[in-house]
């Protein structure tokens, strides 16, 4: 192959789905020992362009060359023939099996010839030396069930590695790892690019394309929109190609002044972290932030405040008044609602129509003699279609037919056809576009404004930035530090979602716009 | 009416059709009373079972729940000589217990509802044998008088078997129950997504459990009008299969064994489906052999047009479809 | 593993209610192995407690598969072998395919065959009904409720088992030359409610059908109830088999014409004595034809009153 000619070559790409379309006329090049960072918005199209280089989804138009030989129909084994190898934000491990049969899975060494018997022996033999080169502290033989997300993380590259793939593509590779494991990660490809592999790395921590990245492109709904060589890397060049705005300007301050009471917590104690405890004051009238990794205790705090999960001690107080709650139904009772992080999985019944989601969480309101009265369910949820901008045909359409972000505003519904006091937000903005966002944020504050009391819990700093009024840091499960709005700055926040027991690594400074 | 139930229906015109066409005593008046009378023993247990499997659950337990309740019920008749109204409040009521267990097993324990009812028809049929001695209970020698009760259970009203009228009411209750009231709806809801319905603030265990709970009661209903139906109870062999049936008749009529889905409607056509299916191969001299072969084909056919059907119309409206489709996730 | 001694827990409770194991060992047992749970057993059992009582250095047992399945009873004959009874008696689910588990248990234990007979076997004695000539009988009494002939149908749980077979041939054999056809026979697969529904179905197909026969014990009481149901009693004629208390009630009532009854009690009795008297080297009860036949008897309006008492006595005294 000739040095200049590369190793990936896509161009024109387009894909349509029904209603909408997803990338249009992306042109993408990578060359043998590069490293592309790929970045953009959620929905931007990053995972539709993924797809169809795995081969899961095929183009609407365009052509794509890998290693120069053009693939009219990309299949997923052709892709992986084809010398292309995955890490997924969302694992693909089979977590029952050992460490060595998931990174030699589909390619184990076999022995006793037409017996096809499995050679456990081998594939330790070779499955030691790469978790070795990875600096990974578990061996072959370990169960993936037990390994950490981050060791996961590790397998899967070692996978990609065993594969001898010439394209790996790091789709949020550190979005669970720790910084030490970041930085090992770092190390690692630019190891492998010195190996003469190409690198597509896709992530939102944007220090981590500043430290690894040959180059940048950038899609933002669904286009390819400007690319950035190694010298014009930067965080505000990033971000003004991604969003192509000001940052600040999402934040529109409060009425007036939060008031007092809200939800109180004092040393609550939640499964995830059963020997930290959490206190916490949620204003009414406020949107408090609550930042954190991935795994710090945001979610487990919000599913214990609703009842999800049992707290393991502690006092909820509401407006000065001790709660006891373990069980949704009471926290519903209370007026304390949560938005869940998974809409799809726990926002919504996705098969039942809008009105049907709309009422479901305060149905015998709308029952006599316990039969519904259907008539009633339809006017409150039109009125929530109506006052929500849900974008449906009719409040009959079942749920799962809308977009992300109209399904949010479905749920939304739910709690607003009702008597919100506290709202719990989980990653409210996940999955949706810009102008739904918007709409959201809009409503959070006029909740806020009506004196509801708002959590909202986000890694998306952009998003803890610009909407909340105080910002809560976790860390292991207990809140490291609360920054009040003019000491905002994603230094700030990351320096107490880290601990504040670490310097500041150059690889993660400033790892969020 | 779905498209699903006029389907259903259509099938049972066509197979009705063939059947009279064969054989015009099909239609005759004693046949089609002998089926109404079958439909409504079927009927009321399947109602049940379909309650259950709209949870996302299955009872495979009721088939023995009729042979252990049913050898109760004949001895609390003909050696306890218990008043006929006690002794079906005590088969009622057992039947609602039984029902309740699985579902706080289902619920409580978090044991797979396939598994706990698996135990069930194995422990039930146990005990009925071991109770009885593996002799078979009956009227034969009863010495009270039944007749209230055998005419309530196996006569006819208007000239109307009472089981079918029982399963009419029964029918119309659960369609309330079912399609209109609060609890049904969350039974869909909790039968679809249980994790968002515990999301909504509903108390999804007392749903879940109130399912089972239903589908006992009625599993006990059905006991009484079996075993008069039959007159005696051979505890190795009553009932059997019974809960297939039931299944089959719920499949049949639209419920998804993943849930969320079915309506009375339905599983009503689902078990007057199976019962014709049945009585046509008397009526038409298939030999006796063939009839479980006859009904699996059936159901079969049924289960493949209604999966071609619906993916034919998903398709029709997704290319129809001038909303946008949830884009795919980043 | 965890899993698996978990399940140990429930085996060994039911283990421990069953301390008769640990007393036979003491005692000769003789087990009397059946196909399936019905009254009629329940009277063999019976006999079986009159020979226990006449020789009770011996424990004697009844053992009832839990389905009507040769694989099942195969079980629990291997079961019995492992025990290492002394003596066999059974009622071979399917005799002519099981010569080989019958023959290792005639090599281990003395072994009878009740009810259904296997004579390609090992088997010491056969002690039951002929069928085939109970079948005759029953056909004999078809041409005496249709002197001038007619249609007849019959019912039955399976046609694979034997007593089916052999009691269909012998009716076959009755009427051979005769005026009444046997338009067909229903199976049920030993489901009531549908040897109900069968006789409901050919009553509302078949309007000139003149008689129903009922060759399972269950199938005549079934018959009884679907004719009275159609209102059919005065044109419509029952011949049945086996002793089940609503065919007695139709044969007192008149509805069922007659029942051909096989006498379990002896069945149970003559086993178990026989068994006894083998063991102790006594073979002069064994005549050459190795079949000691238990007559059947006819049950019809003239004997049925007493019979029906005796029967309660039998099924009474738990």
């Amino acid at each position: 192959m000739a040095p200049d000619l590369p190793l990936l070559e896509l161009e024109g790409i387009g894909k349509s789905y029904p209603g909408v379309r997803a990338l249009d006329g992306v042109d993408l090049r990578l060359h043998a020992g590069e490293v592309l960072g790929l970045v953009g918005e959620n929905g931007a199209g990053k995972s539709t362009l993924m797809k169809i280089l795995g081969g899961v989804v095929p183009p609407s138009e365009g052509r794509v060359r890998i290693g120069g030989r053009e693939y009219p129909a990309l299949t997923v084994s052709e892709a992986g023939a084809a010398g292309i190898a995955f890490v997924h934000q969302e694992l693909n491990l089979f977590d029952n099996l050992d460490v060595a049969s998931n990174v030699l899975f589909g390619r184990e060494p076999l022995r006793g010839g037409p017996l096809r018997l499995l050679d456990r022996a081998a594939a330790r033999a070779r499955v030691a030396p790469l978790l070795q080169r990875l600096g990974a502290d578990f061996g072959p033989d370990a169960r993936v069930a037990e390994l950490s997300i981050a060791q996961r993380q590790l397998v899967e590259i070692a996978k990609a590695l065993a594969a001898e793939a010439r394209i790996i593509i790091l789709d949020e590779p550190t979005s669970s790892l720790t910084l030490s494991e970041t930085a090992r990660l770092l190390s690692l490809v630019h190891e492998l690019r010195a190996g003469g592999t190409g690198v597509i790395y896709i992530t939102h921590r944007l220090g981590e394309i500043i430290d690894c990245a040959d180059r940048v492109v950038c899609l933002r709904d669904g286009r390819m929109v400007g690319a950035l060589a190694r010298e014009e890397i930067s965080h505000a060049a990033m971000i003004r190609l991604m969003i192509g705005r000001d940052l600040r300007s999402l934040y529109t301050p409060p009425a007036r002044a939060p008031g007092e009471g809200g939800l109180e917590l004092r040393g609550l104690r939640t499964t995830a972290f059963p020997e930290r405890a959490v206190d916490l004051h949620i204003r009414p009238g406020e949107i408090l932030g609550l930042a954190g990794l991935v795994g710090s205790g945001r979610t487990s705090l919000a599913r214990t405040l609703f009842g999800i999960d049992p707290a393991l001690g502690g006092d909820i107080r509401l407006h000065g008044k001790a709660l006891r709650i373990t069980e949704p139904a009471q926290a519903v009772a209370a007026g304390i609602y949560l938005v869940p992080e998974d809409r799809k999985a726990a926002g919504l019944v996705l098969d039942l129509s809008i009105v049907q989601n709309v009422t479901l969480a305060n149905l015998p309101a709308y029952a006599r003699l316990g039969l519904v009265d259907r008539a009633r369910e339809e006017v409150a949820s039109e009125a929530q279609r109506q006052s929500l901008h849900i974008k449906a045909p009719s409040c009959a359409v079942k749920a799962g037919t809308l977009s992300g972000g109209n399904q949010q505003k479905v749920v939304l519904g739910k709690w607003l056809s009702m008597s919100p006091r506290v709202m719990l937000f989980d990653e409210p903005t996940r999955g949706i576009d810009v102008g739904a966002r918007g709409e959201i944020y809009a409503l959070m504050r006029k909740l806020a404004d009506s004196g509801v009391a708002i959590l909202m819990i986000s890694s998306d700093m952009e998003e803890v930035i610009g909407v909340s009024d105080r910002i809560a840091v976790m860390h292991e499960g207990r809140v490291s530090g609360m920054l009040e709005r003019n000491a905002f700055s994603e230094q700030a926040v990351l320096r107490l979602a880290i601990g504040q027991t670490e310097e500041t690594h150059a690889g993660t400074e400033a790892a969020h716009p | 009416m779905s498209k699903k139930e006029l389907g259903l229906g259509l099938l049972l015109i066509v197979i009705g059709g063939i059947t009279a066409a064969l054989n015009p005593l099909f239609l005759s008046g004693t046949n089609l009373l002998n089926m109404a009378n079958l439909i409504g023993l079927f009927g009321v247990f399947s109602i049940g079972q379909g309650i259950i499997i709209i949870t996302g659950g299955i009872d495979l337990s009721v088939g023995s729940m009729f042979a252990l309740l049913g050898v109760i019920l004949v001895d609390l008749l003909v050696n306890f000589e218990l008043p006929w109204p006690l002794a079906v409040l005590v088969i009622l009521a057992a039947g609602v217990a039984l029902g309740l267990l699985h579902g706080l097993l289902v619920t409580r324990l978090r044991l797979q509802p396939f598994v706990v009812t698996l135990c069930g028809l194995l422990i039930y049929r146990g005990i009925a044998r071991y109770y009885t001695q593996d002799g078979t209970m009956g009227f034969g020698y009863a010495a009270g008088d039944l007749d209230t009760l055998t005419w309530l259970a196996s006569g006819r009203s208007f000239g109307v078997p009472n089981p079918f009228i029982i399963l009419l009411v029964v029918a119309a209750c659960m369609a309330v129950l079912l399609h209109r009231s609060v609890f049904g709806r969350y039974l869909y809801a909790v039968g679809r997504n249980e994790e968002a319905a515990r999301h909504s603030g509903i108390r999804t265990n007392a749903v879940i459990a109130g399912a089972y709970l239903i589908g006992g009661g009625l599993a006990g209903l059905s006991t009484v009008l079996l075993v008069f139906y039959t007159s005696s109870v051979s505890p190795s062999s009553f009932g059997n299969f019974y809960e297939l049936y039931a299944i089959a008749a719920a499949v049949l009529g639209g419920c998804s064994l993943r849930g969320g889905e079915g309506s009375i409607l339905g599983i009503v056509l689902g078990t007057v489906l199976l019962q014709i299916l049945q009585n046509l191969v008397n009526i038409l001299g298939i030999p006796s052999s063939l009839n479980f072969a006859v009904m699996g084909s059936v159901i079969l056919l049924g289960v493949i047009a209604d999966q071609q059907l619906s993916r034919r119309k998903q398709v029709g409206a997704l290319s129809r479809s001038p909303a946008p489709v949830a884009s795919p996730a980043e | 593993m965890k899993r698996r001694s978990l399940l140990a827990a429930p085996a060994a409770l039911a283990l421990a209610g069953a301390p008769r194991i640990l007393h036979a060992q003491e005692k000769k047992t003789l087990a009397f192995v059946v196909n399936v749970s019905a009254d009629f057993w329940t009277i063999a059992r019976r006999g079986i407690e009159k020979a226990n009582r006449e020789h009770p250095e011996f424990n004697m047992e009844m053992i009832v598969p839990g389905q009507a399945s040769a694989a099942e009873q195969r079980r629990i004959v291997d079961e019995l072998l492992a025990r290492k009874v002394a003596g066999i008696a059974i009622s071979a689910i399917n005799p002519g395919n099981s010569t080989e588990m019958l023959n290792r248990a005639a090599s281990q234990a003395v072994l009878f065959t009740t009810d259904s007979d296997a004579p390609a076997s090992n088997r010491v004695v056969y002690i039951g009904t002929d069928n085939v000539a109970a079948g005759r009988e029953a056909g004999a009494q078809m041409k005496k409720a249709l002197p001038s002939g007619g249609k007849a149908m019959l019912f039955v749980g399976t046609m694979d088992a034997d007593n089916a077979r052999e009691r269909v041939q012998g009716i076959r054999e009755a009427l051979q030359g005769g005026n009444i056809e046997i338009v067909d026979i229903r199976t049920d697969e030993s489901d009531m409610a549908r040897a109900k529904r069968n006789v409901e179905d050919v009553l509302a197909r078949y309007a000139d059908i003149d008689l129903l026969v009922g060759l399972w014990a269950y199938n005549t009481p079934q018959i009884y109830q679907a004719v009275k149901g159609a209102g059919r009693e005065n044109r419509v004629k029952i011949v049945g088999f086996d002793e089940d208390g609503l065919t007695l009630r139709g044969v007192a009532d008149g509805t069922i014409y007659s029942t051909v009854v096989q006498q379990p009690f002896e069945f149970g009795y003559q086993s178990m004595v026989g068994m006894v008297k083998y063991l102790n080297n006594d073979r002069s009860f064994i005549p050459a034809s190795k079949q000691i036949i238990i007559p059947t008897r006819i049950i019809d309006k003239s004997n049925v009153e007493e019979f029906q008492k005796q029967m309660r006595d039998l099924l009474r005294t738990r």
